[in-house]
């Protein structure tokens, strides 16, 4: 009953939003085997116009408590990337994906470090001094994106109306989803997903670490 | 075949059954005990073999457990990820660095393979991307899997080794290349094996039907080479193992076929010496042997004291009886024994006793009845009663005796008339006769009973003519030694008599009666008329039975007392052509 009457309200805000030309609302909710996932990433490529590149604001990875926070990061190609160290130790960051090869060898507390994501793609962080460090930086190509929460649901704002490719990533994920999609003005249908991802092989945080504390 | 071995001493026999039985019955036990100490011994090698198994598998495992773990931590090596971060993947660098990885960890070869499984960099110059198949094997199944590794066994330049292959994260779950080390079954680990196991250790490559390749072994290659070349052929028990001889030493060989990975099969040998194992049981079976030995000799001087024993007193027995057989009844066991053998003996003196006792009866009965009669007695018993037969019946008369007897002493008397009868019942019994009885001087003879003889009238006759020799022989002694000369008369008549025991039951003779005997008593009588001047005076009637030629006399008819028809008599001479 509640959907129902959602997707009332959502053809409803289309029909207006069509007639005052109006920008876009997408949702989409993300799941994997029945439970909510976090940490989808949906992004929309326009099919039909260019789309402006030039990065409005800035990305922050936090390095606290020996952890990236957070855990995943969508960023607009081109975007600088800050990544403050606010932990008494130091880090050694460092990527080898294909995105973007880099490395901040050894900086100190206090400190950040600033990097330019100038290729799309997945750029995959660690961390050389503690294994257990991971984080993701997805680099779109647009500025359209979203990455779900905790319910796993992602949500994008002011797109124009039109056809998108909506490409989905998660760090698990086999191979990212690709598929057309057009949206009309005001909130569109929500999109529910489901995912097939791999096993987790995060490594479990050694022990020591947590418990000596800093 | 028993035949062949039949022995005739009973002490022989006696101590060769003890010993054999002995014998069958030592050796019986000692195979027993000989086949059980080699089950338990097999058993017990069996048993270690399988713990020595479950510690290879162990140490496997270990060894996995330790490349894992080596291999992750390497993996992980900064320098790594630092050349990787470069432009372009500084090959030589790698490799350099991966020697120090390999001594890090002590193992031989570490390698590492892109994502996709194509080979990097080796610490082997003839590992080369064609000859990583295993390598890639395991990348494939770590990677479908998504296991933290991946390990097998493998056959890397013609040696055995355990693989194992950890993914190079960069960080972690992002893979960035594989990493590869491995440990081999060599010499090394199999001598490691072997002295914690102390079972020898031969890894083989090949299967049943294929050409054997000693990989590593704690034996001289020889017999490496020989255990390899029975393990196809070998008998398999139920516990996997199988008995190897290897320079004519047996060995309890326990083979496990090892899976290896995209190569034929490979088998571990393990095996321990049956002829060890069996050390401490030899010394006891020799100690068995030693005490067996020990009992059979002195089982042999028992059973041949036994044997002693049981023969000797039965020689004795043997040799009295020959003795007795012999007519030594003189001669009495001592019996020195209180067993069964002394009571034989006992019992041998009794009836020697009693046999004497007979023989002294019977030389009695001899003695008193003659040798035919005491035979007869003998053989049907002293039973009254008769028979009727023909017999030729003897008197024989001494003449001149009652004068004889004034002029002698007793003694003297005796001994003469002793002497006359001696050798009168010579000649009768030389000529088949027998004495019937001697009536003071006078003598009874009997031819033709108890036994018919052939020619009885002719014997009576002979032996009449054989008496007045002897008395003329006797005469010329007596003459020589002063004494006066003895004269004889002989009566002989042949009838029909009755013959048998006559008497009681408590005293009997066997004697003739009938009027025949009186006959030739009376015809005796007679001789003592001077007109027929003849010591013998026989009937018609034996005149007629007999059927050799007599100097016989017609004497014509006489009428004798007791008797109504005339008896024809006849006397009959020694002539000088009967000597």
């Amino acid at each position: 009953m509640p959907r129902l009457f959602a997707y009332f309200l959502s053809a409803l805000a289309l029909l207006s939003a069509n007639l005052r030309g109006e920008e876009a609302q997408f949702t989409m909710k993300f799941f994997h085997d029945g439970s909510p996932l976090e940490y989808a990433v949906a992004s929309l490529t326009p099919l039909d116009f260019p789309v402006s590149l030039i990065p409005t604001s800035n990305a922050v990875v936090t390095q606290a408590d020996k952890e990236y926070d957070p855990y995943v990061t969508v960023v607009m190609v081109g975007t600088e990337t800050s990544f403050p160290n606010k932990d008494t130790v130091q880090h050694h960051l460092y990527s080898v994906s294909k995105a973007k090869r880099f490395e901040k060898p050894l900086y100190a507390s206090g400190t950040t470090e600033t990097v330019v994501f100038d290729k799309v793609g997945v750029v995959t962080l660690g961390c050389n001094i503690h294994d257990w460090m991971l984080a993701y930086v997805y680099v779109a190509p647009t500025p359209w994106f979203a990455k779900s929460d905790a319910d796993g649901l992602a949500e994008i704002k002011g797109i124009p109306p039109g056809r998108y490719q909506l490409t989905v990533w998660h760090p698990r994920i086999k191979k990212p989803i690709e598929q057309e999609i057009t949206l009309v003005a005001g909130p569109n249908l929500p999109e529910e997903m489901n995912l097939n991802l791999k096993r987790d092989r995060r490594i479990r945080r050694a022990p020591a670490g947590r418990a000596s504390g800093y | 075949m028993i035949g062949l071995f039949r022995i005739r001493r009973f002490r022989t026999r006696l101590l060769l059954i003890i010993l054999g039985l002995l014998v069958v019955a030592l050796g019986t036990s000692f195979l027993l005990v000989s086949r059980a100490n080699r089950t338990n011994a097999v058993s017990h090698i069996e048993d270690s073999l399988d713990n020595a198994m479950s510690v290879f598998w162990f140490s496997v495992e270990l060894s996995q457990k330790r490349l894992a773990q080596g291999a992750e931590v390497v993996s992980a090596d900064w320098p790594i990820r630092e050349l990787y971060l470069q432009p372009e993947l500084d090959r030589n660098t790698l490799r350099s660095n991966l020697y120090s990885y390999a001594n890090r960890l002590q193992v031989p070869i570490v390698a590492t393979f892109d994502i996709d499984g194509e080979l990097l960099a080796t610490t082997k110059d003839w590992l080369t991307n064609e000859r990583s198949a295993p390598f890639q094997r395991l990348i494939e199944r770590a990677d479908e899997e998504g296991t933290d590794y991946a390990t097998d066994f493998a056959y890397l330049d013609g040696e055995l080794h355990v693989l194992m292959v950890v993914p190079l994260y960069a960080p972690r779950p992002n893979i960035l290349a594989w990493f590869a080390v491995t440990l081999p079954f060599d010499d090394e680990f199999a001598s490691q094996l072997k002295s914690s196991t102390q079972a020898e250790v031969t890894f083989i490559r090949g299967g049943e039907d294929t050409s054997q390749q000693i990989l590593a072994t704690t034996l001289d290659p020889q017999s490496a080479q020989s255990v390899a070349a029975q393990a196809p052929t070998m008998k398999i028990t139920a516990s996997h193992t199988g008995i190897t001889t290897v320079n004519d030493e047996d060995f309890v060989t326990l083979l496990t076929p090892l899976r290896v990975l995209g190569g034929m099969s490979a088998q571990i040998a393990l095996q321990r010496s049956l002829n060890a194992e069996m050390a401490p049981a030899r010394e006891l079976e020799n100690i068995i042997l030693l005490i067996s030995i020990a009992a059979l000799m002195l089982a042999t001087i028992v059973a041949t004291a036994v044997a002693r024993g049981v023969s000797k007193p039965v020689q004795r027995l043997s040799a009295h009886t020959e003795l007795i057989a012999q007519g030594d009844y003189q001669t009495r066991l001592t019996p020195n024994r209180s067993d069964e053998f002394g009571q034989l003996a006992e019992s041998f003196n009794r009836m020697t006793d009693g046999l004497a006792e007979r023989d002294k009866v019977r030389d009695l009965l001899d003695k008193n009845v003659s040798p035919e009669i005491a035979a007869q007695l003998m053989r049907d018993g002293a039973v009254l009663g008769g028979e009727e037969r023909e017999v030729t019946i003897l008197f024989a008369d001494l003449r001149g005796f009652t004068s004889l007897s004034e002029n002698l002493s007793p003694p003297e008397l005796i001994e003469l008339l002793n002497n006359y009868l001696e050798r009168m019942s010579a000649e009768i019994e030389r000529h088949g006769g027998v004495i019937d009885k001697f009536i003071g001087d006078a003598i009874m003879a009997v031819f033709g009973a108890p036994l018919k003889q052939e020619g009885d009238a002719d014997n009576a006759l002979r032996s009449a003519l054989a008496m007045e020799r002897a008395l003329a022989k006797l005469n010329l002694e007596l003459q020589a030694s002063g004494r006066p000369k003895l004269g004889i008369g002989i009566g002989i008549n042949t009838a029909h008599v009755v013959a048998g025991n006559i008497g009681s039951h408590r005293r009997l003779n066997y004697s003739v009666i009938g009027d025949g005997v009186n006959v030739a008593a009376r015809l005796e009588a007679l001789t003592r008329t001077p007109e027929y001047n003849t010591n013998i005076l026989v009937s018609a009637a034996t005149m007629n039975a007999a059927q050799g030629v007599y100097d016989a006399h017609d004497l014509g008819y006489v009428t004798v007392k007791g008797r109504q028809e005339p008896v024809s008599i006849f006397s009959i001479e020694n002539t000088s052509s009967q000597s």
